[in-house]
């Protein structure tokens, strides 16, 4: 018998074991190996060569309406860490006010395995810093003073089994990448253009995605053009605006004031210390309006290349793809087992008739909590980036964030972009730099007024998303058209 | 302390590195850590975690590669392994057009003056105890929420320049709790911080939050126009804006690079108010006293901004590297940075008794910097946040936002407080890495930038 082999008997027996003692549920997952290896080339020079590799359990057990986890980098050890979760369980169920419940669940037999074509572990490091180095050749140019050229891969081997009786094995592949070029604006100040790896939905998610000039490695000309204009640039004047998002600044939109606050978790207040809570509350399914009748928004979405698909969510629940807003109506959230039962406990009605599949945990060492999936504005009926231009009086063009703050309901926020162009009478006018803009969220997605075609529709991938104590960074897919608001407040007061 | 068979192990492969000339660190981490939630009034999660990490990074003249490693360390083959591994990156590495500068640990130091048994091994039933009478005592009515993080952890540093061993040990925890009141939304928090379990105590978080209770249950919010504003910034919002300002603007490499808000001002330029000294002291005790970097460097007592002067910038290895210049033992997600009091009372409210209407914003929530260059934060208010009339708390304020730049809000300090408090600025992303800041309580700033505001909390 292989260790892994052994490794997952133990569990086995060791979850049957505490389940026998009373627990009310208990789940486990094997990390057989979490690897992550970034490069990075900063002005060429290779600065991150680093390779991280993790293996190791997590143990859940739920007492009494109370959840215990430990986590052991140590197979040596199962043992005592299903103890130790068992009686983390037993200590945290003596202060329980609202017992948490998983249900009724079947057993859930499965595997899953990202679509990969190369596997970016399988391609030597002497070819990846060759193609890395191309790319940043097609960088430089003399006005230039900065350049980076970003990759991350990460491969997951997980094996779940927990006292239902499921067994799920995934094995997970995500790739990243990131190009930037700095330079000096007329006022002496650096100024960025920047671009990241995006998929279109279909397709496979392996090295493949870095030597596609579409989906990465054939965009450097355009930004270094982009950054040319921008030095040249005069600043965005503060005013009220319409506002076009392009994906790559639309996708951080969708994820902070429409995925956040989705997070049933946080709706029913358990992210109040850390993340903060939201401004949806149970009422609010099936009536509040959260934006115009052209807002329809998905979860996972079936979109086969990206962090935010993985087969079964870290409560052993399918993927399910489904709506989260529907022509403006809020009709569902981002839920876990357990978060749904407290809801419809609480509600006092069925709110949400099953789980959403998105309890995710980032590490071994790690519990799952409400996470975003693939979380997208699906594309509308207004045309190319060009119709949805042409039909502004006057507006601007915003990409790429450059920063991002969100009230801690989620019920306003503040965005600076690295570009914007302004549009004049349906015309591209002129580049802007030190765009800014801020809103209220709903008065925001109210202002709704046009979504691009499938044409316009990319999926964004997210590396980085915080949440959670201890805390957690997640993977996470955008698929998000071009869109327009109205009357948004831009720019900075004087 | 230190398992001995590991401690012998590293060595070993140390010394087989620099017997065959490659220049090597390796770094052991490990970290026994320990977190409660509290959500609805319950414990929601109650988790241990006991991690060990090494990080071993090859240099091959220009070259460098990088292994970590998260498992099992039980025998010297494993650590050949993860070394073999960090040494065929730097083989493949493409050479850097400047020579990185070799890590060392200077001096042999083995510290840990901050580490508590007790907080160290505490049971978990004494926290749920905490809550439960936190609960009790300040009424079933409310929705409580929280975390309390404690742990210890402990690195190991060894590089193949010599055969010097620094060693830290220490524990710290972070304890919140969140009080909402579930219809008219408003919520109330405390935290309370140290390296000692005798740190913490109950009855501070029951007098910090009894006070402001009644305010809130008493008055209705109050939505702030935008505008300038007379601003109490607390110990919390303090922090994060003084450590925002250092490392936006005094990084070294922010500032060669041209990114920061100090690239057109050089060391002895005035950049801040005449009455903002600011250091990076690891030998404050309210801050987590790391006594070497990463790299192996020893830490000292380092001035950054001293009455309103640019004095210094923090150098990591790689940047004075590349740009020819000192290493600052700056290679630490641990640094101790001190912003010096003033001579305000006690008290802020006394403090702006004569100023008529006053915001006391305590805290900041997702700060952000819009615009490096001019040094531009952006960033609402959240917990605790009031608007005070002739030194009188008159209500609670809605979620509010500030807009405004470091040199604005730090160049029109009018009360800085008499008293430090210790801010406790860890996150539990990554390894286990505590820093604390140490502040004062609070300032008053004048013509603070208010560009936002909801019309709830
Ligand atoms: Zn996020």
């Amino acid at each position: 018998m292989t260790e892994s082999m052994e490794v997952k008997k133990k569990i086995s027996s060791n979850i049957s074991r505490i389940a026998s003692e009373g627990a009310g549920y208990v789940d486990a997952r094997y990390y057989l190996d979490d690897s992550s290896e970034t490069l990075l080339l900063y002005d060429g020079d290779l600065e991150a060569n680093d390779t991280t590799v993790e293996s190791g359990i997590g143990v859940r057990v739920l007492w009494e309406g109370a959840w215990g986890f430990a986590a052991t980098s140590d197979p040596s050890c199962l043992d005592a860490c299903f103890e130790k979760a068992a009686m983390n369980a037993r200590t945290a169920s003596r202060l329980v006010k609202v017992p948490l419940s998983m249900g009724a669940g079947e057993a859930v037999k499965g595997s899953y395995a990202t679509p990969v074509e190369v596997d970016p572990f399988s391609v030597s490091l002497q070819d990846k810093l060759t193609f890395l180095t191309r790319l940043d050749n097609d960088l430089k140019e003399d006005f230039i003073l900065k350049r980076m050229v970003y990759v991350n891969f990460q491969r997951k081997k997980v094996h779940f089994q927990n006292s239902e009786g499921s067994e799920i094995n995934k094995d997970l592949v995500n790739v990243f990448g990131m190009i930037m070029a700095m330079a000096l604006d007329s006022d002496g100040e650096m100024q960025r253009r920047s671009m990241s790896l995006y998929s279109t939905g279909d397709g496979t998610a392996g090295w493949e995605m870095v030597t596609n000039p579409e989906l990465f490695s054939g965009h450097a000309a355009r930004v270094r053009s982009e950054l040319a204009e921008l030095i040249k640039a005069e600043p965005l004047e503060y005013g009220k605006r319409s506002v076009i998002l392009l994906p790559g600044q639309g996708h951080l939109q969708v994820h902070e004031t429409i995925g956040h606050p989705l997070e049933l978790d946080r709706i029913l207040g358990y992210e109040l210390s850390y993340a903060g809570g939201s401004f949806v509350d149970l009422d609010s399914f099936g009536k509040l309006r959260y934006g115009s009748d052209k807002l329809s928004v998905s979860s996972y979405g079936s979109i086969a290349n990206s962090p935010g698909s993985f087969g079964f969510d870290d409560d052993g629940t399918p993927e399910r793809a489904y709506r989260l807003i529907d022509r403006g109506i809020l009709v569902n959230a981002l839920t876990s087992r357990a978060m749904v039962n407290e809801a419809n406990e609480k509600a006092g009605r069925e709110v949400f008739q099953q789980s959403g599949g998105a309890a995710r945990a980032t590490s071994f060492y790690k519990a799952p909590i409400d996470r975003m999936t693939n979380i997208n504005i699906l594309p509308g009926n207004d045309g190319t980036e060009d119709d949805i231009i042409a039909s502004t009086e006057d507006g601007i063009v915003v990409d790429n964030p450059v920063s991002w703050s969100i009230g801690s309901n989620r019920e306003h926020f503040h965005f600076g972009c690295e570009i914007a162009w302004e549009v004049k009478n349906g015309e591209k006018t002129r580049v802007l730099r030190n765009p800014t803009y801020q809103g209220h969220t709903l008065e925001f997605y109210g202002s709704l007024s046009a979504v691009g075609d499938e044409s316009t529709w990319k999926v964004e991938l997210v590396n980085n998303c915080g949440k959670g104590e201890p805390n957690q960074v997640m993977q996470i897919g955008h698929g998000v058209p071009v869109v327009k608001f109205d009357d948004v407040i831009t720019g900075e007061r004087k | 302390m230190l398992d001995a068979n590991i401690r012998k192990i590293l060595m070993q492969v140390r010394d087989k590195a620099a017997d065959e000339g490659i220049q090597a660190t390796l770094k052991l981490h490990h970290e026994k850590s320990h977190l409660m939630r509290i959500g609805n009034n319950s414990v929601s999660l109650n988790t241990s975690e006991n991690l060990v990490r090494l990080d071993i990074e090859v240099t091959d003249g220009r070259k460098q590669g990088s292994q970590t490693y998260l498992g099992a360390i039980n025998d010297a083959d494993t650590v050949q392994g993860i070394f073999d591994a960090a040494r065929e990156k730097a083989r493949m590495a493409s050479p850097k057009t400047y020579d990185p500068i070799p890590d060392k640990v200077e001096v042999t130091i083995n510290e840990d003056s901050q580490f508590d048994h007790e907080l160290a091994d505490i049971d978990p039933g004494i926290k749920a105890e905490a809550y439960r009478e936190i609960i009790e005592r300040l009424g079933e009515k409310y929705n409580y929420s929280g975390s309390w993080s404690s742990g210890s952890m402990e690195v190991y540093i060894l590089t193949t320049a010599n055969r010097n061993e620094v060693c830290h040990r220490g524990t710290d925890q972070l304890f919140t709790v969140v009080l909402k009141h579930t219809q008219a939304k408003w919520e109330l928090t405390h935290n309370q911080t140290g390296w000692r379990a005798s740190d913490f105590s109950v009855e501070k978080t029951i007098n910090a939050l009894s006070e402001l209770i009644s305010v809130y249950e008493e008055n209705d919010g109050f939505k702030v126009e935008p505008g300038e504003y007379t601003v109490i910034f607390g110990a919390s919002a303090l922090s994060e804006i003084i450590a925002m300002a250092m490392y936006t603007g005094l990084s070294g490499r922010g500032w060669e690079e041209k990114q920061s808000w100090t690239a057109k001002f050089k060391p002895g330029d005035k950049i801040l108010g005449e009455n903002i000294s600011v250091v990076d002291d690891p030998t404050n005790p309210k801050t987590f006293m790391f006594g070497f970097d990463m790299c192996g460097r020893k830490r000292d007592i380092f001035p950054l901004i001293a009455d309103g002067e640019f004095m210094n910038l923090m150098y990591d290895s790689a940047t004075a590297g590349k740009y020819g210049k000192k290493p600052t033992g700056h290679d630490t997600e641990s640094p101790s940075i001190v912003m010096d009091t003033g001579f305000g009372h006690a008290d802020p409210l006394e403090a702006v008794i004569d100023m008529g209407r006053v915001l006391y914003i305590p805290a900041i929530h997702y700060m952000n910097i819009p615009n490096r260059s001019k040094g531009i934060f952006t960033g609402s208010s959240r917990f605790n946040a009031v608007l005070v009339e002739d030194g009188k708390i008159v209500s609670p304020i809605f979620s509010s936002r500030v807009t405004d730049s470091f040199q604005n809000v730090l160049g029109n300090v009018k009360v800085i407080s008499s008293v430090a408090e210790s801010v406790n600025e860890s996150n539990t992303y990554g390894r286990r890495a505590p820093v604390a800041m140490s502040v004062p309580s609070y300032i008053v700033s004048e013509g603070v930038k208010i560009t936002d505001s909801a019309d709830s909390f």
